[in-house]
């Protein structure tokens, strides 16, 4: 297994699964007009696009990550996701690398959030990218192919080829 | 003087049940068959006879309706003869009714505490899932001449809403609640001839014609004007959400908070985890909220409770357990058949 890490996060990949670290800004070269999710994979049959949010990162404050979780209820991360995911496709559509169906994965590292809000953004976020065309009709080439907003729990339960977790103690 | 709690001991679906209420808001969730309108119609009943003078186990036949308005009937369903018992709490109040699985008249129960009971009277509202106001006209004089099968629960609510206006001026607190409820509902309410209208600035809008959401809104207005609902007095309220528009949960949730902060001591049923979460996003410091969950165990198959004054502590939620598993099966779909 191949481990990447982004702030207090872990993420593990199986072997023959490919994972880059993309919001990496000197190997993106187009962060001042581009955003970007944190990792890509590839892994058999498909693409998985992965943002992670870690408010509860033990170097946060408890006023912004109040904040946080406001706004993430709120839908106000939404936009931040949607932007993110289509920057990043249409970055690798350019390199042609776009080439699988594409699966988004957002990961809220926060404990408090249960699987109604998790529901609520995922439903929020299928109709930002969007999953679908116009009218409810499915695009004839579609750029995404799922969506999806979890929890830690949630995110090892559903994936477990690719486990996550805190790395400082006081977390694990 | 609040109901402090209940003990029962093989009383319709429980076979041994305590439960602790809170003075503030009380939230009974569990899913179907778990007791829950049954304890509030239970409480109801323990507190409407301080007022209305019928015999406990009377009221609780009338409420319950049994088949032949049979009392045994309301014993837990047993092969053997079995007695029931149910303790209703009030400070240092006790009220007991004891009877027997073959009991069929109200009075073959034994009954203990009534009069020390009934001595310091509580008004009570109990608040069903089905609308009454708009099927009101004629329905009390039914209810009272004929033999309708329909639970007293229906023509109490009636009584309670037809009580004229209180005299003298509204206290503040009060006016800013009617008020309040008068914006959402966009009107007040008035009765004519046995009739619930909506006045508004467009005229009187009968009740009939008004979205039944707000007609539970419109009645909450009458029961606090009517001084129904004051400082003291006892809500029991089953599946506040029904027919209501989301939207108005949280005004909802606002009123029963600043209602429990007057001094109503509140029971409510739902099955609705917005309802639940908007308790839990709008409570204040000193509210006194107790959630309470009814499961049945699974070793013994009997309804047990577990109470939490804290929305997380709520265990097991029914309600969250249903957004878990759609939820589990979005995920699945979003990832579309990912190998494991």
């Amino acid at each position: 297994m191949k481990a990447v890490v982004e702030g207090d996060l872990e993420l593990k990949v199986p072997d023959g699964a490919a994972v880059r670290k993309f919001d990496a800004e000197h190997t993106h070269g187009l962060s001042h007009c581009m955003k970007a999710v944190d990792f890509i994979i590839e892994w058999k049959d498909r693409i998985f696009f992965v943002e992670f949010k870690d408010p509860e990162a033990p170097e946060s404050r408890p006023k912004d990550r109040r904040k946080f979780l406001h706004q993430f209820l709120a839908g106000q991360i939404d936009a931040d996701l949607k932007t993110k995911y289509r920057d990043t496709f249409l970055y690798e559509w350019g390199f042609l690398r776009a080439e699988k169906p594409i699966h988004y994965l957002v990961l809220i590292a926060v404990e408090g959030i249960g699987p109604a809000e998790l529901l609520n953004r995922t439903d929020a976020l299928k109709r930002q990218l969007p999953l679908m065309g116009p009218f409810g009709q499915e695009w004839p080439r579609p750029f995404v192919a799922g969506c999806v907003v979890l929890n830690l729990a949630a995110w090892n339960r559903q994936l477990p080829q690719f486990p996550v977790r805190r790395l400082t103690s006081s977390h694990s | 003087m609040s109901i402090a709690g209940v003990k029962l001991e093989r009383f319709t679906a429980f076979e041994s049940l305590r439960v602790h209420f809170s003075p503030g808001l009380n939230v009974f969730v569990g899913a179907n068959g778990t007791g829950k309108t049954h304890l509030l119609k239970l409480v109801y009943a323990a507190c409407d006879i301080t007022k209305s003078q019928i015999d406990f186990p009377e009221k609780l036949v009338r409420v319950f309706l049994p088949s032949g308005r049979a009392l045994g009937r309301l014993v837990k369903r047993q092969k053997a003869s079995t007695r029931c018992a149910v303790e209703v709490f009030r400070q240092d109040l006790k009220l007991r009714a004891s009877f027997t699985n073959h009991a069929q008249k109200a009075a073959s129960a034994t009954v203990t505490g009534a009069g020390a009971w009934r001595a310091t009277p509580v008004e009570s509202v109990y608040i069903p899932v089905k609308e009454m106001l708009s099927s009101a006209p004629g329905f009390r004089s039914l209810y009272a001449q004929r033999e309708i099968h329909f639970e007293e629960i229906y023509a109490d609510i009636l009584d309670r809403a037809y009580r004229p206006a209180l005299r003298g001026p509204t206290p503040s607190a009060r006016r800013r609640l009617l008020d309040y409820l008068q914006k959402i509902i966009e009107g007040r309410v008035v009765i004519k001839d046995e009739e619930f209208f909506l006045r508004s600035r467009q005229g009187n809008l009968e009740f009939s014609l008004l979205a039944e959401g707000l007609r539970k809104l419109a009645l909450i207005w009458l029961l606090i004007q009517n001084g129904t609902l004051l400082e003291g007095s006892t809500l029991f309220w089953d599946e506040p959400e029904t027919n209501l528009n989301p939207k108005l949960y949280g005004p909802l949730i606002d009123i029963l908070l600043t209602l429990q902060r007057s001094g109503v001591q509140v029971f409510l049923a739902t099955h609705d985890y917005l309802i639940l979460k908007e308790i839990d996003l709008r409570r204040e410091k000193d509210d006194q909220i107790r959630f309470f969950s009814l499961y049945r165990d699974s070793v013994s198959g009997e309804i047990a409770c577990h109470a939490s004054s804290d929305y997380n502590g709520i265990h097991p939620n029914a309600v969250a357990d249903a957004f878990a598993d759609v939820y589990d099966r979005e995920v699945k779909r979003s990832l579309g058949g990912l190998e494991k």
